[in-house]
């Protein structure tokens, strides 16, 4: 803590007093990333923002179509060009956890991570615009947090997924690609992650907040201890499955690598419709695992014996469904 | 419609005093120090008992409530002689020149209004122009004391720093008084893509100070008020043309080198290196294509060497390289470092024009106000862009002609050849102390010797020919034409060719020489300052003449031939003072880097030749 002994000598070479800011940041910046993946057409972008999150390689960023790819490309403050895979993700907080192999990637300590607090100053630090590219600095803001609030007080005129609570902040934080940013204490302590941009249907007035680290943790741990993780790999399918058609779905072509599973139709008098599956369905999760693509749900469900139910969990507009498929 | 926004203005006061003691001491509290943070949230439930901030906290106000008075007062609001329209400035000589963007100052013609926050309005006229780095210099007239921006250095901008930008965004300056934002360096050294335009912001600082419409040309200031930067772009996406949280500001190291040359009226240009990089997926910068004629393949850049240094700075991406090669004008020499395969090497490249001049006039063309009437005493003001606005009765009454007129020459290739005039004149006016060379026609006879070698050297120097004794080898060459040839050939004929320059400009001047314009100011290699540089378009061949910007006195002076050759350079590297006139004691001829001799002068002798004898 400074004292006010210490501050006045330091005022007196009042660049020291800002040098502080700099380092602060400079380090920060060494454990935010660039990510690159699908998107690029259609106003989608095909980048955002990731947090490494500790020494083992493991990133966290906000849980988009940009991640729908086999690898996600990984650049480093250092302008190092890494592979990533999905460890899993949480649709509840939108978030998702990334995993680098051997890329001796240094992160933030979650146990560190501190509360935010309305009124208190942050920096955020994001690749907001993709303005930086290879070993270019992620761009660094200003701002303070004005308010601790769920986002369901704003349910019906914002299109989010994310209910919960956020940290609504004054600055220009969430831009095209700064979603999966840091938004961190004086200290350099992680506080929150930048979200996706949300605009007010009404007014037109784009949101800028970020995750409380709280929020961030629990759906770390939960991705990290296995569950919603992506484990198609080992599955031991059973003699008599559930299969897609059988349950009365048809899904969209699969024609990309990772096509996610969205229902195109659903049959009349199905196992689907009387269990409640409609139309634009995007299935997330088969029994709390991620299904992250047509090939991985095929997968999953023939390891499901065909007179045992399941539960899905799917995204329908800006709303999560449990859904319950008894045969 | 005055009035409603004087009210707007009177109720700010008193609506911020409903806020004043939570805001006070919220803003106060300087965002670097964290216990006054959890003071000033503890006391904002009790405000009435709140205490005084500490004195180092007042302090650090005071201290940035300094620099924004002080910042404000250079700061220049910019518009059309209608009033209308509108971007920012900020002045930085005390005779009134304004750096501004290229975009502010093109729609509004070569004459616009300027405000300060001294309440006044200025008349401006343009001076030069940069329409690929989106920069001009206009200059106010009516004072020799207008107050001037301490020039920062953005080399030492770091992301996490302080600053604030001050300026007119959507033109709200109606009292003239500056909108400053404070904000944080979000980035630096940021290469921004042409966006179908040749407009290229390289190098450029990026911060979250809320840049908006009107900002533009404005200035970026560090947290000491010292300019840092000259704002001029956004990042707009989706979200429509206001503040998203991204400014880009020119960085004051790109803008200085740009304006000793914009102050010569021109349209100036960016550069190009003669070659194209390739970043290759090791890392390696390598050269991708290359130029037979240009200056960096004759300091014997090849295809594949690794480009290691440009300027002042290590490249170790192609991002770098462009960011650099962004901030300095064409024909400039700097220094480049690269690797071949014997090892690495240290030299000087000329840069090239990036556009050629009929490209830049079609750019000055399409920027300018729609429709230009022919200048004449007594007609009317153009508009920018509207042309029914001239016939409001404020434009109806004659203009006659003004301070502004005097100071505004059109033509092609000029943004305001007036300035180029004013520019050789005033460099005529420093040589004028150092004593007159004019007078009627002469030959010249010069004595000296390279030194160390007890080689005699003999120059005779008249409008019949040159002559060079060296040694006991003599040469001649025609006083003006066949001088290329010799170039070529690098021929110590050259140092001939140097010293007749020399003598006519001294003699007859520049402006009888041949066309002279007055470029800017260029580097010399080897030298830590910059130097007047004049080009003279004689008969054949094109001369460059460096001259000290404190003393006038000719520095170096170039002769091309053409572009794939090394031009001629004499350095005339000291002046001594004989019979009232300050005479060059040593000259050194060199091509390319290579010096090929060093005179030292003993003698200069004049012979008069009456005129008429045909001589």
């Amino acid at each position: 803590m400074l004292t006010k002994s210490s501050l006045a000598t330091d005022l007196g070479r009042d660049a020291n007093v800002f040098i502080n800011n700099e380092a602060l940041i400079a380090t920060s910046q060494e454990k935010v990333v660039k990510l690159y993946g699908a998107g690029g057409a259609r106003g989608l972008e095909s980048y955002q923002s990731g947090v490494i999150i500790d020494n083992l390689g493991h990133i966290v960023t906000s849980w988009s179509t940009v991640l729908d790819v086999a690898k996600i490309r990984v650049v480093t403050f250092d302008g190092r060009r890494l592979d990533a895979t999905m460890v899993g993700m949480d649709p509840q907080n939108e978030l998702a956890v990334l995993k680098v192999e051997d890329g001796g990637l240094v992160g933030f300590d979650l146990s560190r991570a501190a509360p935010g607090a309305t009124g208190q100053r942050v920096f955020a630090i994001s690749n907001l615009f993709g303005i930086a590219a290879g070993n270019e600095s992620c761009s660094a803001q200003k701002g303070v947090i004005m308010a601790s609030t769920p986002l369901t007080t704003r349910r019906g005129k914002t299109k989010s997924l994310y209910q919960g609570r956020v940290y609504v902040l004054d600055a220009m934080t969430n831009n095209p690609g700064a979603s999966g940013g840091a938004l961190i204490d004086l200290q350099g302590r992680l506080v929150g992650i930048l979200g996706k941009e949300i605009r007010d249907e009404q007014a037109g007035i784009w949101l800028n907040y970020a995750l409380p680290m709280d929020v961030v943790k629990s759906s770390v741990d939960r991705i990290l201890s296995g569950n919603t993780s992506v484990q198609t790999a080992g599955l031991k399918a059973v003699a008599q499955p559930h299969r897609i058609s059988d349950l009365g779905i048809t899904l969209i072509p699969d024609v990309l690598s990772k096509t996610p599973p969205f229902i195109d139709q659903v049959r009349e008098d199905s196992v689907a419709q009387r269990a409640g599956m409609q139309t634009n369905d995007l299935i997330l999760l088969l029994n709390d695992q991620r299904a992250d693509s047509r090939k991985s749900l095929e997968k999953m469900l023939a390891t499901i014996n065909r007179a045992d139910s399941f539960y899905v969990l799917v995204q329908r507009g800006q709303e999560l469904i449990r859904i319950h498929v008894r045969p | 419609m005055e009035t409603t926004e004087a009210q707007t203005i009177m109720y700010v006061p008193s609506y911020c005093k409903i806020c004043c003691a939570t805001v006070v001491i919220l803003l106060s509290v300087d965002f670097f120090i964290e216990t006054p943070i959890a003071l000033a949230q503890e006391v904002v439930p009790s405000v009435e008992k709140a205490p005084m901030p500490s004195d180092t906290v007042l302090a650090a106000q005071q201290q940035r409530i300094e620099a924004m008075r002080r910042a404000s007062s250079a700061t220049v609001a910019v518009y059309g002689t209608d009033g209308q329209g509108g971007g920012s400035g900020v002045c930085v000589s005390p005779d009134g020149y304004v750096l501004t963007n290229f975009h502010v100052s093109s729609p509004f013609g070569h004459r616009m209004r300027c405000g300060l926050n001294d309440g006044r309005m200025y008349d401006a006229v343009v001076a030069g122009s940069d329409p690929t780095g989106d920069l001009a210099v206009i200059k106010m007239v009516g004072r020799s004391d207008f107050p001037i921006a301490m020039i920062g250095d953005s080399d030492t901008v770091r992301i996490g720093q302080w600053c604030f930008a001050a300026g007119n965004p959507f033109v709200l300056a109606t009292n003239l008084q500056p909108t400053v934002t404070y904000g944080l360096i979000s980035g630096v050294r940021r290469y921004q893509y042409p966006s179908g335009t040749i407009l290229e912001y390289s190098d450029c600082i990026q911060t979250d100070a809320a840049i908006n419409p009107g900002n533009s040309g404005g200035p970026l200031f560090n947290i000491r008020g010292e300019l840092i930067g000259i704002n001029g772009r956004c990042s707009f996406e989706k979200r429509g043309r206001v503040n998203v949280g991204v400014g880009y500001a020119i960085s004051i190291k790109q803008a200085m080198n740009f304006f000793g040359q914009l102050k010569s009226g021109r349209v100036v240009d960016h550069a190009t290196l003669g070659f194209t990089v390739t970043t290759e997926n090791n890392g390696k910068v390598a050269v991708s294509n290359i130029l037979e004629s240009s200056d960096a393949y004759r300091r014997g850049i090849r295809y594949g060497d690794e480009i290691l240094r440009l300027g002042d700075r290590d490249v170790t991406t192609t991002n770098q390289l462009k960011n650099i090669l962004g901030i300095f004008p064409d024909q400039w020499r700097i220094p480049i470092r690269f690797r071949n395969e014997t090892g690495v090497v240290e030299t000087y490249i000329r840069l090239q024009s990036l556009h050629l001049a009929s490209e830049l006039e079609e750019i000055i063309k399409g920027e300018s106000p729609q429709q230009k009437p022919p200048r004449k005493p007594g007609g009317k003001e153009p508009v920018p862009g509207d042309k029914e606005k001239l016939e409001l009765p404020k434009q109806t009454k004659p203009v006659t002609k003004d301070a502004v007129d005097e100071l505004f020459v059109e033509k092609r290739g000029y943004s305001n050849y007036y300035f180029n005039r004013f520019e050789l004149d005033r460099i005529l006016g420093l040589q004028a102390v150092h004593g007159s060379w004019t007078g009627s026609a002469e030959a010249w006879k010069i004595n000296g010797e390279i030194p160390g070698e007890n080689i005699a050297v003999e120059m005779l120097l008249s409008d019949e020919n040159l002559t060079l004794r060296l040694g006991d080898k003599t040469e001649t060459v025609h006083p003006l034409k066949g001088w290329p040839k010799w170039i070529k050939q690098r021929s110590s004929i050259g140092a001939l060719m140097g010293m007749r320059v020399w003598q006519q400009w001294n003699r007859i001047g520049p402006k009888l020489m041949g066309e002279a314009v007055y470029l800017g100011r260029n580097p010399i290699v080897g030298r830590n300052t910059l130097y007047d540089a004049t080009r003279i378009t004689v008969s054949d061949f094109d001369v460059l003449v460096y001259t000290s910007p404190d003393t006038g006195l000719i520095e170096v002076i170039e002769v091309f031939s053409d572009r794939q050759t090394d031009p001629v350079e004499l350095f005339f590297e000291k002046y001594e003072t004989a019979e009232g006139r300050a005479t060059p004691k040593t000259i050194r001829l060199a091509y390319g880097l290579e010096s090929q001799f060093i005179v030292s002068i003993n003698q200069l002798t004049r012979i008069e030749i009456p005129v008429g004898t045909g001589l």
